[in-house]
């Protein structure tokens, strides 16, 4: 099975001490590399507003993190494990490798695009030059 | 008023018939129905100008459309919520589909409102 990237946010109580939201990350971790995932990246984007009320709460620590696995069943362990885990109010998984292949193959559609749209502009002005005097002449004697 | 009339019952008699021969008994409104069949081909219609909206993600070149930007998905919703359409924002059916998913993602994650607050 191809490698398949998932982003996955939590959101913590803002009281929570920085410990405990380490130790949620570390227990994602180790469970994710357990079942032969990989964490590419965590990123502590800190206490943020929320857009709405989530029990009772304005306010969460949220973390982001970037996995990479081959097994997509460690989503479900890694959302269980989120779902015990008292700190965290609300998480969110997102498969994200499909998009991103969409994304690389956009860019590399364009990027031959601009490649090739050089010759053309070259040529395309070489030509109209040199043909369009003469036949104005032509065409206004026998007109 | 009488020449004014006149002239109107002649032009306008053979299209629209019958009908016409009892408005001119009044002067009142034979004068501003004889200005309607002229009016709408000099005033009617107001001609004015739309500017072409174009599509931002197309001006930004945009491959991937990020639900983690909430600032650049803000724009695109309406104060209750609600995702504006692209008649309004002007944005290709291309990119209003993956703005979509994308606000739908945001919400999830409470980084954009499903309504708003009390």
């Amino acid at each position: 099975m191809e490698e398949r990237q998932y982003d996955l946010i939590f959101i913590c109580r803002p009281d929570t001490p920085e410990a405990d939201i380490d130790k949620v990350i570390a227990t994602l971790e180790s469970t994710a590399t357990e079942k032969g995932a990989k964490i590419e990246s965590v990123a502590k984007w800190g206490r943020k507003r929320m857009a709405y009320r989530v029990q009772k709460l304005h306010e969460g620590y949220f973390v982001y993190m970037v996995i990479k696995t081959t097994h997509g069943e460690v989503v479900k362990e890694l959302e269980r494990r989120l779902k015990v885990a008292d700190p965290v109010i609300k998480y969110l998984t997102v498969r994200l490798d499909e998009e991103l292949k969409r994304q690389e193959k956009l860019k590399r559609h364009r990027e031959r695009r601009a490649a090739r749209r050089p010759r053309k502009a070259v040529t395309a002005p070489a030509a109209p030059v040199a043909p369009s005097a003469p036949p104005t002449e032509q065409s206004a004697p026998t007109a | 008023m009488a020449e004014e009339n006149a002239p109107q019952q002649q032009s306008h008699g053979p299209s629209s018939g019958g009908m016409r021969s009892s408005g001119p008994g009044g002067g009142g409104p034979g004068g501003p129905g004889g200005g309607r069949p002229g009016g709408p081909a000099k005033r009617g219609k107001r001609n004015f100008v739309r500017k072409k909206k174009v599509c931002r993600f197309c001006v930004d070149k945009a491959d991937f459309i990020d639900y983690k930007k909430a600032e650049i998905l803000a724009p695109f919703i309406q104060e209750r919520g609600k995702i504006l359409p692209r008649r309004m924002t002007g944005t290709c059916s291309r990119h209003q589909r993956w703005l979509t998913v994308a606000i739908k993602r945001a919400q999830n994650i409470a980084l954009l409102p499903f309504a708003a607050e009390l």
